[in-house]
Parts: structure tokens; C-alpha cells; sequence
């Protein structure tokens, strides 16, 4: 990879995208308890989820629990290969260093 | 755009505490109807030795069986079932199975004196297990440890007779259990 992936690149969606990686395979992870990962504010991780939804990279999810509105964001596979891509590059700089 | 190395550790620095928080997460929110089971099933086991004591091989016995079969349930309510099929499944089993073998091997080779003894012996089992867990994957498992430890010595040396020990076991350890268990829902 010459270039890194614009999409990950970026602070906050690199943090969500290693939350999210560090799962297993298919499960996801509560809007609240990203927020408290990532530490950024509510409309600042919306924000960044939704450009994630839109590359591909994370799958969301809304339903209850109850009468409590629930939000799940989950890694999608092509989120998977950007995200391991990009750290493979990190590391290659560093290996290069 | 390119990075410096610096700026690329730093990343992957980034990478690697955002992986660590959320894996504990996790582990913490999945571990937390399986506290809640076990510490329901750990006051009944106890409050039952204490109050009839000619059952409690009976009763242990039934209420093991159950605290697996209600694990198997808790774990099929995941959507995936990952835990039931994957690399966990056998792992947890087979722990459990070796925590019971360990405590029962223990009171064969050396035989408990007194009623005491014999309700101790797992609490402190139980709350090293805890630290230990805590010490690979997060801190509210060392603190409820050292708790589950503290309190089983404390009722040890200072109640005396059987009932009042077992209903003291049953409450400091299933109620740990149950308000770890209710505390890890929070984080």
C-alpha cells in the first residue's frame, strides 16, 4: 500500500475500527460502550460511523432492549481486509524505519 | 500523504489500546449473566449445606449440573452460538471441570476437620481464581477477588458454628458473584 487508506486513516475511525477488529467475527459492539472506547463525543463518533457505514468498513444496526433504543455497530468483512491492510502498512514503515 | 515512523508507531500504539479497552469490554459484558447464575446457584448450594446438611453432596451435585446447563443456555442466547462451537467452548468446560476435580481431590487428600473447612476452602479457590482471571483481563475482576478473599477469611476465623459459616459463605460469595456480575453490566 503506497498510500494509506483515507477512510481509517483518520484518528477516531482508526480507534473505532481497532475496537471493533478486537471481537470476534460477527459480533457488535453498543454505540455507548464505543463512545467510552474511543473516547469522542456523541455527533463526533456518529459522524465517523457513518462515513465507516458508507465505505463498507462497519455494518449498524438499530433495535430495543426494552423500551431503550439500541445502536450496534459490527465489522464488516471488507472493513476486515481495509483494516488489516492498513495496519500492515504502519507496520511497514516501521520495519523500514 | 505519508507517515514518519514516529507517527506510525504512535498509530498502531493507538490500535493496540483501543484493542485492549474493547477486548475487556467485552469480556467483562459476556462474563456477566454467567456471575449472576453462579452466584444464585452459590448462595442456594451454601444456605442449603447450612440448613440441611445431610443433602449438600445432593444438592452441589444438582446444582452443578444446573449452573452448566444454564451456562449452555446463557451462550445460545448469542446470536452466533460462537462459544458452543468455537475454540472457547471445550476450554470453558474443560475448566470447569478441572476447578471441580481440584477441589474434590483436595478434600479427599486432605480431608477437611470441620464443617468450616470444608465452605471455606472453595470461596478462597474461587476468589484467587477471580484475581488470577483479573490479572490477564481487567481490574474489577482483581477487586472483586481480593473481596471474595478478604470476607471468606474474615468469616472463617471470626464465625463460629457451621450454619451461621455457610449462610455467611452463601451471602459474601454469591453476593459477590451476583454484584460483580451486576457491576461488569455497567461498564
Amino acid at each position: 500500500m503506497e498510500q494509506p487508506d483515507p477512510t481509517i486513516h483518520q484518528p477516531v475511525r482508526l480507534k473505532i475500527m481497532a475496537a471493533l477488529k478486537a471481537l470476534p467475527s460477527g459480533e457488535a459492539l453498543e454505540f455507548v460502550r464505543l463512545k467510552a472506547i474511543v473516547g469522542a463525543t456523541e455527533g463526533n463518533l456518529g459522524a465517523h460511523i457513518t462515513t465507516l457505514e458508507e465505505s463498507g468498513y462497519v455494518a449498524v444496526e438499530k433495535d430495543f432492549v426494552g423500551k431503550r433504543p439500541r445502536t450496534l455497530v459490527s465489522m464488516s468483512p471488507q472493513g476486515r481486509r481495509a483494516f488489516d491492510a492498513y495496519v500492515a502498512y504502519l507496520q511497514e514503515i516501521i520495519g523500514a524505519s | 500523504m505519508s507517515l514518519s515512523s514516529e507517527e506510525a508507531a504512535a498509530s498502531l500504539n493507538q490500535v493496540e489500546e483501543a484493542k485492549r479497552r474493547s477486548s475487556q469490554l467485552y469480556f467483562y459484558h459476556r462474563s456477566s449473566p454467567h456471575l449472576i447464575l453462579w452466584g444464585t446457584i452459590w448462595i442456594i448450594g451454601y444456605g442449603g449445606t447450612g440448613l440441611f446438611p445431610q443433602f449438600s453432596l445432593h444438592l452441589w451435585l444438582a446444582l452443578v449440573v444446573i449452573g452448566v446447563g444454564g451456562g449452555i443456555v446463557l451462550n445460545k442466547r448469542h446470536p452466533d452460538g460462537r462459544f458452543q462451537t468455537g475454540p472457547y467452548a471445550w476450554r470453558m468446560a474443560a475448566l470447569w471441570l478441572l476447578i471441580l476435580f481440584f477441589v474434590f481431590a483436595t478434600y479427599a487428600i486432605l480431608k477437611p476437620t470441620d464443617g468450616k473447612q470444608f465452605c471455606a476452602y472453595p470461596a478462597l479457590l474461587t476468589g484467587c481464581a477471580y484475581v488470577a482471571i483479573g490479572l490477564w483481563r481487567g481490574l474489577r475482576y482483581v477487586i472483586a477477588g481480593i473481596a471474595v478473599v478478604a470476607l471468606s477469611l474474615f468469616g472463617f476465623y471470626q464465625i463460629d458454628g457451621l450454619i451461621p459459616t455457610c449462610l455467611w459463605f452463601a451471602l459474601i460469595g454469591g453476593g459477590a458473584m451476583i454484584l460483580t456480575g451486576l457491576w461488569f453490566r455497567t461498564v
